[in-house]
């Protein structure tokens, strides 16, 4: 077993990689994924094993530098032959080749990078980049050709870490990609119109049944991979019941409030929470609602990747409030959810009335609940975690 | 009636103008500009790219052929200039041809490098671009000048997958991109997979501007001349 170097993945995965084992990393267009890569390779290298990239997106020489960028010196494990190329990018562009492998043209990739991975047994080879390589051989060879390297890293106890790009390609080649190797981790995209976050799940693994939980990230230069916890901001006009939502989707809360007209107490700087639902870990943010502490808005909903924003169903004055506050907190350019609290009030609107006076976009959903009896409470919180994160979960 | 924005050549948004009296690049809708080498592909790009720079819109610009400097220079002769707006960052560069390993002359927040390549690093760079951009704004205009070199340095059927993801990541932010493509530098096949991928189609051949496709308006033409002042109609 050797650990892949990259935080919260190993937990998932049982420890780490298996010797021998492959492991794709299959990405949505735009999100990164060849930091993961490299990330893993400086990691076993540096617990003192052997280790190839194969790349045919860019010339060693540019690689040598990003991995100096994030703080890892592949040079020196060039010079030390901890590390090499196989350089299938050089010869295509028209730059000379850096490597201890290059190669001239397709037909020799397979053959090339079976070399490669027997040259580094009980390490690890990186492909940078599957998807590359399908379009220019065929798809049935690229089938055959992946086979072939993983019976060969099995052998030889190399670990091979594919990156692969989802560029539009039939559903079915993805599948059996997928199929034939060891272990898949899906990096998907949080998106509002651009890309807000970046996350990565474990699909599959053979060695173990993987705990499939959906962890954010951002790659940093120096670093490489971090993984952070999401923020989720909740708010909405006074009195509207954000505390309480606060409180029920929590495990533990913390509300800074006092006593408004020494009757109900009110909240005066925020709530915060923190959710651990199906999987999923976010921190809760919860802002006060009356105007005078709006100043405070802005801070509260700084790298918010989601939102609830909670208005009272039986106070139609107070929805214009809520519309100011979703311009307030920038909650415009995030994933939402209408949390239509205190339902059980006579003359509380329906979801489709609440829609109607908001004049919201068919595609918010809007929650009908009631939080002081933990109606609804879950389906709001399952409802923004499928707008984050889509079916995959 | 379908919202234009002005294209930085006035005789232009004047053959485009359509009964409803609005003329120009249809806005969030997607171009390309195709024809033969030096017949004003890039020189429009300079002129649609000012126009919205010198009115607060920003603009992506990914240059595949001519290095950040070589762009500022050939701008530059266009009475174009660009430094201003590198500087404050509404212009935002994503440059595949310096070579990253020598240093970048200059790499900042919106002056960035990938490899041309490297179509999975390219797309990330165009995600947080226009993750940066819409940050201030919703409306910018984003130039992929030319698909010609990804097409020759790429698998081609590989570059009209990216280059589809590339027009729906700008078109979904809000953004109204152009690509450029040099006539003949592939096979037909891909040139027609690559006109039905746009919404609008122009063509320079050197004399005439012909717009071959655009909403709302028919085929029109007009003669064209390139002088110190951009393409004139």
């Amino acid at each position: 077993m050797k650990k892949t170097h990259i935080p919260k993945l190993d937990d998932f995965i049982g420890g780490g990689i298996p010797e021998g084992s492959s492991i794709l990393f299959c990405a949505v267009p735009g999100v990164e994924c060849e930091a993961f890569g490299y990330q893993i390779l400086n990691g076993i290298i540096e617990d003192g094993h052997k280790g190839f990239i194969f790349t045919n997106v860019s010339e060693p020489n540019d690689i040598i530098y990003e991995f100096s960028q994030y703080g890892w010196n592949l040079e020196e494990y060039l010079e030390e032959e901890k590390a090499f190329f196989v350089d299938g990018s050089s010869n295509f562009i028209g730059v000379p080749p850096n490597g201890k492998y290059s190669i001239n043209e397709l037909s020799q990739i397979e053959g090339i990078v079976l070399k490669a991975i027997d040259d580094v047994s009980n390490g690890v080879g990186v492909i940078n980049n599957l998807s590359t390589l399908i379009d220019y051989l065929e798809e049935d060879k690229i089938i055959e050709i992946l086979d072939k390297w993983n019976k060969r890293a099995k052998a030889n106890n190399t670990i091979l870490v594919y990156i692969f790009t989802k560029w539009g390609y039939e559903q079915k080649l993805i599948d059996t990609i997928k199929n034939s190797v060891d272990s898949v981790v899906s990096l998907t995209s949080i998106e509002e119109r651009v890309i807000i976050g970046q996350g990565f799940m474990v699909t599959s693994a053979s060695w173990t049944r993987p705990q499939n939980n959906m962890v954010l990230f951002f790659v940093l230069q120096p670093g490489g991979v971090k993984i952070y916890i999401p923020k989720i901001l909740v708010t909405g006009p006074y009195n509207a019941g954000k505390s309480s939502f606060v409180k029920s989707i929590s495990k533990k809360s913390v509300s800074v409030e006092r006593m408004a007209l020494e009757k109900f107490p009110t909240t005066i700087a925020m709530d915060i929470g923190h959710v651990d639902h199906n999987g999923f870990v976010a921190d809760i943010f919860g802002t006060p609602g009356q105007e005078r502490f709006d100043l405070m808005l802005n801070v509260l909903s700084k790298e918010a990747v989601g939102a609830f924003i909670i208005v009272d169903s039986s106070a139609p004055q107070t929805f214009a409030r809520a519309k100011e506050m979703i311009n307030k907190t920038h909650a415009k350019a995030i994933p939402k959810i209408i949390v239509a609290n205190k339902q059980d009030m006579p003359g509380a609107l329906s979801p489709e009335q609440i829609r109607e006076a908001m004049k919201l976009d068919k595609d918010i959903p809007i929650i009908p609940t009631t939080i002081t009896e933990n109606i609804g409470v879950e389906e709001a919180l399952d409802a923004l975690l499928k707008l984050l994160y889509g079916d995959t979960k | 009636m379908i919202p234009c924005i002005e294209s930085g050549i006035p005789g232009f948004d004047e053959l485009t103008r359509s009964d409803s009296g609005t003329g120009g690049i249809p806005e969030n809708s997607s171009t390309l500009i195709y024809g033969p080498s030096k017949t004003g592909k890039s020189i429009f790009n300079y002129q649609f790219t000012y126009q919205g720079l010198s009115h607060e819109e920003q603009c992506l610009y990914i240059t595949t052929d001519q290095s950040l400097k070589q762009l500022e220079g050939n701008m530059f002769d266009f009475q174009i200039p660009i430094e201003k707006y590198i500087a404050d960052k509404t212009l935002y560069v994503i440059d595949t041809t310096s070579d990253i390993s020598q240093g970048m002359q200059t790499k900042t927040e919106t002056i960035v490098s990938s490899h041309i390549n490297n179509p999975t690093d390219i797309m990330v760079k165009v995600g947080s671009g226009v993750k940066y951009i819409c940050k201030n704004n919703q409306r910018f205009r984003s130039v992929l000048d030319s698909t010609t070199t990804l097409l020759a340095y790429n698998d081609s059927m590989m570059i009209l997958r990216v280059l589809k993801a590339y027009l729906m990541r700008v078109n979904e932010a809000g953004g109204t991109p152009i690509i450029t493509y040099t006539e003949n530098s592939a096979d037909s096949m891909i040139e027609t997979m690559l006109k039905s991928m746009v919404d609008n189609i122009i063509k320079l051949d050197g004399k005439t501007l012909t717009v071959e496709a655009m909403k709302s308006i028919g085929k029109r033409s007009s003669k064209y001349q390139i002088t110190k002042q951009g393409i004139i109609l």
